[in-house]
Formats: structure tokens, sequence, C-alpha cells
């Protein structure tokens, strides 16, 4: 358990150290600079700083967790991933503000085709129903094996992967996890297709409606393990490493598809990225844009639907204690 | 400011938000272009406001305001739950002295900002000239 958890900060360090390489040429922590800008000397600078940064503290993080005394092994493990993203955010952070400097506007006419043809989904939109078929058929799968469900099992389990607090078998403790992952399956497929419908046309557009229905993919996968590992005794292990199968292969071609140079950048204003992450404009009617660092988009906070979004969030987040055991 | 595409497809309107002309002038211009160049006719139908807003990147009310403006100018009809729809549109009639004076005004006021802006006369006389005989035809 300790190599895998040790896997997993390794993982989300190496997350950190190609970050500069998930982005458009013509960004650098978060910064629009000329699309040569990374070959200059301060932009190597810049990324080999960073990654400094992030290789000391993942290979500080990675020995605690191997060498920590069995006792502080779970602070241990909840603590070495934060440390990681920690450190990630603020040499990131370290990196735009030394950019800054260098920033340009990206300027380029935008347009509207004058049609009012259906803005349709790609065919493989209905893939995004998918989620919900697994986990409505680990429902049935648990109500046709209800006797076979354990008396008593784990919920929650520690970083030696044995079970910490148990449940006694009810509605509520067995089905209370595939409520959760259709809640937030029905959050994703909403910000899907919010994200469609409320974005500029662009080819990154379907990269975006594909990757969330990954992630879509990801959750139902997850919920239904955990809604029937105690039925089939699956070891915690494989639920924790299961949805690296598929967000391993999403960020590859993720990054693969929204770095490839087929379009110029949107040209947001600069002014109105906020701290070079949060994009807020009340001139602009997209509730969608790419984003300037890491893959994929983000919310226009000046659009009130991006508020409803986020309070959808929050509501499937509160509502766990409830619908879980 | 706009584009001219093969016939099957539909006129794209451009805006560029760093030439310091306003957005909604700048869609008035577009649009007005493919109306009295026939791209748009009478029964065609515009996008909706929120769609055009999204892919300009600019405020909803600037589109509306745009539409507004051509509806006043007689070009589209904007009835509620129909969206804006290109009408049949009769040129005002406008005495001969008095358009040439206007036609002259604005022309020279025209010319003298495109020379501010460092084009040449030789290029804009040229392109006056190409236009002349694209409005003859028509």
């Amino acid at each position: 358990m300790r190599l895998i958890l040790c896997i997993v900060n390794v993982f989300i360090g190496a997350l950190w150290y190609a970050l500069p390489n998930m982005t458009r040429r013509e960004l650098l922590f978060a910064v629009p600079v000329p699309p040569d800008f990374r070959q200059s000397r301060a932009g190597r600078h810049a990324i080999r700083m960073f990654r400094r940064t992030i290789l000391a503290v993942v290979v500080v993080a990675a020995c605690a967790v191997l060498l920590s005394p069995a006792g502080l092994l779970n602070a241990t493990a909840a603590a070495a991933p934060f440390a990681i993203l920690l450190a990630g955010g603020i040499g990131f952070r370290w990196q735009n503000r030394r950019l800054a400097p260098a920033a340009v506007q990206f300027t380029r006419p935008r347009e509207a085709e004058m049609t009012t043809a259906a803005d349709r989904l790609p065919w493989f939109a209905w893939f995004a129903g998918g989620p919900f078929v697994l986990l409505a058929a680990a429902a049935i799968w648990l109500y046709l094996h209800w006797d076979g469900i354990p008396a008593r099992f784990g919920v929650h389990f520690g970083a030696g992967g044995q079970a910490d607090r148990w449940a006694e078998r009810s509605i509520k403790a067995v089905y209370g996890p595939l409520f959760l992952g259709t809640e937030l399956c029905v959050w994703i497929l909403l910000m899907a297709l919010a994200g469609w419908f409320g974005s500029r046309r662009s080819r990154s557009r379907p990269v975006m409606l594909g990757g969330s229905i990954a992630v879509e993919y990801l959750l139902g996968l997850l919920f239904a393990l955990i809604a029937v590992q105690a039925q089939l005794g699956i070891p915690v292990w494989v639920i924790a490493v299961s949805p690296w199968a598929i967000l391993i292969p999403l960020i590859i071609v993720m990054t693969r598809k929204m770095s490839e140079p087929w379009e110029p950048m949107d040209p947001t204003p600069n002014e109105c990225w906020k701290a070079d992450i949060l994009y807020y404009n009340p001139n602009d009617a997209a509730l969608f844009v790419e984003k300037r660092e890491g893959l994929g988009y983000t919310f226009n906070f000046a659009n009130p639907w991006s508020w409803a979004l986020l309070l959808g969030l929050a509501l499937v987040v509160a509502s766990a204690p409830f619908v879980m055991a | 400011m706009y584009t001219r595409h093969a016939m099957a497809q539909s006129p794209r309107i451009h805006i560029d938000a760093a030439s310091g002309v306003p957005a909604v002038r700048q869609i008035v211009d577009a649009l007005r272009v493919f109306l009295v160049e026939g791209q748009l006719v009478a029964g065609d139908k515009l996008p909706s406001v929120r769609r055009v807003a999204v892919e300009l990147g600019v405020h909803f009310n600037t589109v509306a305001e745009a539409y507004r403006q051509l509806a006043a100018e007689g070009w589209l009809d904007l009835k509620h739950g129909r969206g804006a729809v290109v009408v049949p549109r009769v040129a005002p009639d406008v005495t001969d002295g008095a358009r040439n004076d206007s036609l002259r005004g604005r022309l020279r006021g025209l010319v003298a900002q495109l020379r501010a802006e460092g084009i040449s006369a030789d290029s804009i006389a040229e392109e006056l000239r190409a236009i002349a005989k694209v409005v003859t035809r028509s």
C-alpha cells in the first residue's frame, strides 16, 4: 500500500512537472507570451526553476510516505499529496508573477457565422449515457444479490488499506455510493452541455466535450466499484488505481489535442484574467472560455450561470452525508 | 470587417476588438454589407442574439442593439419569439442634390480617415474603383 501511495504522489508530481508542456505554445505559467518565448533564456529558466521546486517536494513526500512509522502513515499519506499540490501552486504563481512583464495581448478578429442551423452535439455525445448504465447495472446487481452483502462492511479505509469505519447493511449504506455517483455524473453532464452551448465554436470544443464524458466514466466506474466492493471483496488498491486507467490516457490525449497549433488562441482581454487564472468579463457572453493554465476550459465568472453550476456542485457535495452511510 | 464565402456557406461577420471601432458599429456595418450585396435576402433568419454574442465575445446587448439599429433602418423585422428576419426594404427617396452632398461628405470623411491610418491614396483609389465596378453591376 505504501508503494501505491508513493506512486500516486509521484504521479501528482509528474503532472505538475509536465504542466508547462500541457498548454499551448503561446502560454507559459498562464502568461500569454510569443510562441517562441519558452525557448528563450527567460522561458527556459522559469520552467527549470518550477520543475526543481516540484522535484524537491516530490522526493521529500515520497520518502515520507515510504519511511514514516506505521502510526503516522495515515497523516503522512494525507499530507504528502497536499504538500505537492501546494508546492506546485506556489511555484506556478511565483513563475507567473516573474513572467508577467513579458505578457502580450492576443489580438485576432472573432467571427460569427450568420446561420440559424442547429448547433448539434457530435455523435459521441451519446456515450454520456454510459456511466448511468454502469451505475444502474451496479444497483440492479446489488438488488439481485442483496442477501450476499455482509451484514456489516467497511465503508472507509486507512492508508494501509484496512477498513477503519463500518456500516450496517441498509438501503443508504449499500446504494449511497451509487446515488452520489449519479449526482456527480449528472453534474458533469450538465457542465459538458453548458460547455458545448456556452462556448465559442472551435476545434477545442469537441475535445472538451469528450474529456467531460471521460471524467463522467471515471466517476461512474469509481462509484460503481465502491458500491460493489463489499459484496465482491474488491481490494482497496484496485479501487484506488482504477480511476488512473481512465485519467492517464485522458490527460495524454487531451494534452496532445489541446496543444496542437490548429487555431490561434482565443483573444480574451488580459485585464479580464484575475491572477491569470480566473476569467471575469461582463462584456463577454460566453459561459466557458479556453483556460490559460492546464487543459480545457474555465468559467467566465461574470456569467451568472457559472455560479449556478458551482452551486450545483456544492449541493452535490453537501448531499453526501445524507445519501451515504 | 467581413468576408465573402462560397454561395453554399452562410456569410460570416468578423469583429476586431483591437480596431478601436465599437463592436456594435462593426456588427451593423458587416451585416449591412451582406444585406446590400444580397448575401442576406428577405426571409432569411439571423442567428439568435445569444449565439452571435458568444461567438463574437461581446455582450448580448451589443448584438441586440445592432439588430435594433438594422431594424430601424428597415432591414430587419424583430418580432418577439421569431428572432431577427430580413425583410424587403425600399431605399428612402432622397433628392439628387442632398444625396450628392451627403455621399461626397461621407466618402471624403472615410478617405481622410484611411489616409490618416497610413493607407496610400493610390490604394484607396484602386479600391474605390473596384467597389464602383461591383456597385454598377448590381
